[in-house]
């Protein structure tokens, strides 16, 4: 039960993940997928700040109890942390960047494993299913209204008419994961009101807390990147809704200009280091490329 | 008791000092040459130390020297395909530069290309991060370019020159470099600085704790704060092309007439703050010359030996950016010396105990002198419980080569071998080293002209070559070429000259 020795260490964080982000990027895609060049979404994409926005969208999610308990009951992150997170890492990117094709076939593939996922929470001794739209779209909403914050706070802002168009872009995410349409958030307004309608559910339970300290602070990593590391906590924290921080009992100072610059000056040399991994840079131009061509629609070369 | 960072450096650069007086080559150059492997394999002492790095110093410690190598590729060598792309991703406006460059990259590719000299790193892993940072980089736009030059010259490119090529031949680390004719009919190189990157770099190294913990040095923190404000003066002199441009014309000056060293003029009207154009020169490069016969790779490192350090001696300056691809070779041993971006000035007070090192260890033979020189510099400390035959075993693989008379051959792992001595952190004489400030830059004479040399497999006679030099020698001509310096010497005024 307990479960300290149980977790496998955090090392080759980095290059599992860079290698999950690039095989999501096609080389010669057939289509644009279900976003494209042209969408937000890529945009939101490409900035340095995603590490902290996926770490902070981790720690929202895991706030549900029975999207908690689906996980630890369920997964192996334990085991294989690293292998858990460059899987979500792949199914992200997929989604994101991959042609229609691809992006399907993986959300389908969630779709069948989620069929599987069912049990009770010991905390609140309810049933619960993987494929219940509702857990779902909580995952959704959490992952895009932390895309959203921690651009804003550590990242780049995007406008209010940009924010909505993300919100509004990401509908088919969730759609593909199996949520009705109708049920998804396609704004910030709907987005922020549906988190509320959620909060009287949410609490810290231990299966939350344990998971997230983990997160938090991974034994395994390199010097490095645990120096690193310190600064992506931070911002993810800092980042969090005052109401989650009371729920996980953390407490972080505010986050001044000055150490916002810190923290984006930190996911630089992060983001340099990820660069070094191979591919990652060819994946990044071609994603860049495309983009080039997407906002210049006059073809700059014949 | 792990040993700390900012010793190690230290004692690196420690070696350094020596090497200022001399040439360095172990005697056992069996060692150096033998295995290929030996590269990878010294590593306990220095694989110990950089698992103790932060990744932003691993990176531009181990990665620099493969970025310094690629820095100033030609695009289109890299590749029609490549080239392609990079104009896809041209830079096409300031904003641009800031993602590209800003959060702290330009900042490590900068560092990187610095400690490229300073430390000598191994892991691929990181070398290939700085060398993909650099790859990064697209060039400007054509128009982002142009922007530039009409903002610093008030004119677009096509009035300001008779002709130019939008085409940039040449990355520069913050820029980039085009051809021209100028409108009196020169050709010149121009290299335009990235708009933008020079406020961008500058507020990055603003950020002083950050730079700490990067280098995460634990030693006494005036020595901390030292070295970072020797890197921070650098890099942001290197920020400023005039910088550049009174460099360049100060060694174009000293060494005119040079028989076999040759420094591209400035075209003063055409240089300003971001825009520094100079003669254009051909020649070969680096790499394709080391496919060149022995014997003319011999006279090229002769020329490139005495450009130092009759520089150093002489000019009071050492050119502290000596990597590849700042030389072109023209056969017979002439050298085109290119790009003074990173010149470091000293004073005959910073100066003085350097030369009187080589003096005492190698002429005079009076070791206890040499410690108190060793001592006046600052790099060990003078209450060191230690044997002046300690310090001296410790310190006498830098001056091998200047030490006899007689022919020697550089080899190709031999800097790295020098700095890896000095990461040797069982020695006693580690724990009482220093860095002081105004040698830091030396080291890259160890990692960037030494490196060159190796590269070059030279032979010479080093010791009487360095004694033609050495201002408290001043030896008669060695060599052929020592002979037409001479006449050129003769002809030249004479500069200031040292008081002993």
């Amino acid at each position: 039960m307990t479960a300290a020795e149980q977790y496998g260490t955090a090392a080759g964080l980095i290059e599992r993940s860079a290698a999950a982000f690039v095989a999501g990027v096609p080389e010669d895609p057939a289509d644009d997928g279900f976003f494209g060049p042209a969408s937000v979404t890529w945009k939101m994409s490409s900035d340095i700040a995603g590490p902290v926005a996926g770490l902070r969208s981790l720690m929202v999610q895991a706030l549900h109890p029975l999207a908690m308990a689906g996980v630890d009951q369920h997964s192996d992150w334990r085991r294989d942390p690293v292998g858990r997170l460059a899987a979500t890492s792949t199914y992200v990117t997929t989604v994101s960047f991959g042609e229609r094709a691809a992006a399907e076939r993986v959300s389908e593939r969630v779709r069948r494993i989620h069929e599987h996922v069912r049990g009770t929470d010991p905390e609140t001794g309810r049933p619960y299913a993987a494929s219940d739209p509702a857990l779902l779209l909580w995952v959704h909403a959490a992952l895009v209204e932390s895309s959203l914050t921690v651009g804003r706070l550590f990242g780049m802002p995007l406008s209010p008419q940009d924010s909505d168009r993300y919100v509004a872009e990401m509908v088919v995410a969730a759609e593909l994961v199996g949520v009705p349409t109708e049920l998804v958030p396609s704004s910030v307004a709907e987005l922020d009101s549906y988190i509320a309608s959620v909060r009287p559910e949410l609490r810290c339970t231990l299966a939350a807390r344990e998971s997230m300290a983990y997160l938090l602070d991974p034994p395994g990593l390199d010097e490095d990147i645990a120096e690193i590391w310190q600064d992506v906590r931070y911002a993810a924290v800092a980042a969090l809704p005052e109401w989650a921080r009371e729920m996980y009992g953390y407490d972080v100072p505010p986050p001044t200009p000055t150490r916002r610059e810190e923290v984006r000056q930190v996911l630089g040399i992060l983001d340099a280091v990820y660069l070094g991994e191979p591919g990652v840079l060819e994946a990044r131009q071609r994603i860049a490329t495309r983009m080039r061509t997407a906002s210049a629609p006059t073809a700059r070369r014949a | 008791m792990k040993p700390h960072r900012g010793k190690i450096v230290a004692a690196a650069l420690i070696g350094v000092a020596g090497v200022v007086g001399a040439v360095v080559l172990r005697r056992q150059i069996g060692r150096l040459t033998a295995p290929a492997a030996g590269r990878h394999a010294v590593a306990p002492a220095a694989r110990l130390r950089l698992r103790r790095g932060l990744a932003a110093i691993q990176l531009v410690a181990r990665g620099g020297a493969r970025y310094a190598t690629n820095a100033p590729r030609l695009f289109a060598l890299a590749g029609e395909h490549r080239q392609r792309l990079r104009n896809d991703l041209a830079l096409q406006t300031a904003e641009d530069v800031t993602t590209t460059l800003g959060t702290m990259k330009g900042v490590l590719m900068k560092l990187g290309q610095m400690a490229s000299y300073v430390d000598d790193g191994l892991s691929p892993a990181v070398r290939r991060t700085l060398s993909r940072l650099q790859d990064s980089v697209p060039p400007m736009s054509p128009d982002l370019a142009a922007q530039v030059v009409r903002e610093e010259l008030g004119r677009p490119p096509e009035e300001a020159f008779a002709r130019w090529d939008p085409e940039p031949i040449a990355a520069a680390s913050i820029g980039q470099v085009h051809r021209a004719i100028t409108l009196d009919g020169r050709a010149v190189a121009v290299k335009v600085q990235y708009p933008g990157i020079a406020e961008t770099i500058t507020a990055d190294l603003g950020n002083v704790a950050l730079l700490r913990r990067m280098l995460r040095i634990t030693a006494p923190s005036q020595d901390v704060d030292a070295l970072l404000a020797e890197l921070r003066e650098r890099i942001v002199e290197e920020l400023d092309y005039r910088r550049e441009a009174d460099n360049q014309r100060l060694f174009a000056s000293y060494f005119d007439g040079h028989p076999t060293i040759t420094v591209p003029k400035i075209i003063d009207e055409l240089s300003t703050r971001r825009v520094v154009t100079s003669e254009l020169s051909d020649g070969t490069r680096f790499g394709e010359f080391t496919e060149w016969a022995q014997d003319e790779r011999d006279l090229a490192a002769e020329t490139i030996f005495r450009f130092v350090f009759r520089s150093l001696y002489e000019l009071r300056a050492f050119n502290g950016d000596p990597h590849p691809g700042n030389y072109l070779f023209h056969g017979a041993g002439k050298v085109t010396f290119l790009d003074f971006g990173l010149v470091k000035h000293f004073t005959d007070t910073e100066l003085q105990p350097l030369m009187q090192m080589a003096r005492y260890l190698c002429v005079d033979h009076d070791p206890e002198a040499f410690r108190k020189n060793l001592e006046k510099a600052g790099f060990l400390r003078p209450d060191a419980p230690l044997s002046t035959d300690e310090v001296i075993e410790h310190m006498a693989v830098f001056y091998d080569t200047v030490r006899e008379s007689r022919p020697m051959t550089m080899t190709g792992d031999y800097s790295s071998a020098v700095v890896r001595r000095f990461f040797d952190v069982r020695s006693p004489v580690t724990t009482y080293a220093q860095i002081p400030r105004s040698y830091v830059i030396l080291q890259r004479i160890n990692l960037g002209m030494f490196g060159l040399l190796g590269e070059l497999t030279a032979t010479a006679n080093w010791r009487a070559i360095a004694e033609e030099i050495w201002p408290f020698v001043l030896g008669p001509a060695s060599t052929p070429m020592g002979e037409s310096e001479a006449g050129w010497l003769a002809r030249r005024p004479a500069v200031r000259s040292w008081e002993f």
